[in-house]
């Protein structure tokens, strides 16, 4: 029997499109094709240990509020003496890095180029440009802002210590159940601009139900970065993260 | 399109591979992408075609691809059904419950290579 396809025939060398040459050899792995990424998220999650730091990977569609909502935690987190850094991650420009560095915060762009995630290797090289920028008494916060983008950036673990989803109200509740590899990898689920409740037809509770049925342990919080409810609740949870550290 | 990144990970992992255990050549490579892994089947395996027109040791090589089904679990009865298992508003057929949970692997795996 030909062990390859286990088709019965017992003639070994019957035509299967491929050869079974007598050199040939199959070795068994068993093992992920994101290792590599995953060895270098490690070694990142080390590093921003080393400087003192929790990281956290932001992941949503483009135009959910990340960068509004990072703005405004900024704000929020600095009169707590509080130091923050950003990583932003983007296809082109600066203009997120930007609005961040007007907040005064050492802040790195990495433009991907056309890739639709950042990867571990890629958040290395944007950890040491951010080195250079920290002062002395370093960092108590790292935020990663991905690539705008439900799907790819969650394959890819950056050695964040917690992962962050957010889906705004404009884009629908049914996004958990759409995009579930998104939210099963997430530790928080945030869902923003809630003062647009009124304009369209998005049930907080079947987006809850949705992602707590993907991942029963997610936390959730709702929020508006412009009229500031549900903010609290979030500087909490990053102040809790910082007391565990 | 991080289907193009993934079996450009793959690409390189096979490469190591090659190098440790002396060979030359690969002949097939099989992985198992889970269901919840977001990774488009399709996508991948164009990806591993188009990339490896620029890898010799890859030419003539077979990508085997194989999809474990998802299965939903019911909390009330714990019977797991397949999709098309389930009614035809995605509830348990038994307990026409929809809180239905989700299993199955999201992870991508690099199981065999076949290499000479």
């Amino acid at each position: 029997m030909c062990e390859w396809c286990g088709c019965g025939q017992t003639d070994s060398h019957h035509d299967h499109g491929h050869d079974h040459s007598d050199t040939s050899k199959i070795i068994e792995l068993n093992k992920s094709i994101l290792e590599e990424n995953n060895k270098i998220a490690l070694t990142n999650k080390e590093h921003i240990e080393a400087l003192g730091a929790v990281g956290i990977n932001f992941i949503s569609s483009p135009g959910s509020g990340k960068t509004t909502l990072l703005q405004e935690t900024i704000k929020r987190l600095k009169p707590d003496n509080i130091k923050i850094g950003v990583i932003e991650g983007d296809i082109e420009t600066q203009r997120d890095a930007q609005r961040i560095r007007e907040q005064k915060v050492p802040v790195v762009q990495l433009t991907t180029g056309g890739a639709c995630h950042l990867d571990a290797r890629l958040v290395h090289k944007g950890i040491h440009q951010l080195e250079h920028q920290l002062e002395e008494n370093g960092l108590n916060l790292l935020f990663i802002e991905n690539v705008g983008n439900l799907v790819c950036p969650a394959s890819f673990y950056l050695g964040e210590h917690k992962r962050v989803v957010l889906v705004s109200v404009p884009e629908g509740s049914d996004k958990p159940a759409k995009y579930p590899k998104a939210f099963i990898d997430a530790d928080l689920f945030i869902i923003s601009k809630i003062d647009l409740l009124d304009y369209f037809d998005f049930s907080i509770d079947e987006a809850k139900q949705e992602a707590l049925k993907l991942n029963p342990n997610l936390d959730i919080i709702c929020l508006s970065s412009v009229t500031g409810e549900g903010i609290d609740e979030w500087i909490s949870y990053l102040k809790n993260l910082l007391h565990k550290n | 399109m991080h289907e193009l990144s993934l079996a450009q990970a793959l690409i390189d992992q096979v490469k190591a591979l090659l190098k440790d255990y002396d060979a030359q050549k690969v002949i097939k490579v099989s992985v198992e992408i889970g269901p919840f892994s977001g990774i488009v089947v399709d996508s991948f395996e164009f990806s591993y075609y188009a990339l490896i027109k620029e890898e010799p040791q890859f030419y003539g090589s077979k990508l085997e691809i194989i999809t474990p089904p998802a299965f939903y679990q019911c909390p009330f009865c714990g019977r797991k059904f397949k999709e098309d298992e389930l009614d035809r508003d995605k509830r348990c057929p038994f307990c026409k419950d929809s809180f239905l949970t989700p299993l199955g692997e999201s992870d991508i795996l690099l199981k065999t290579v076949e290499m000479e």
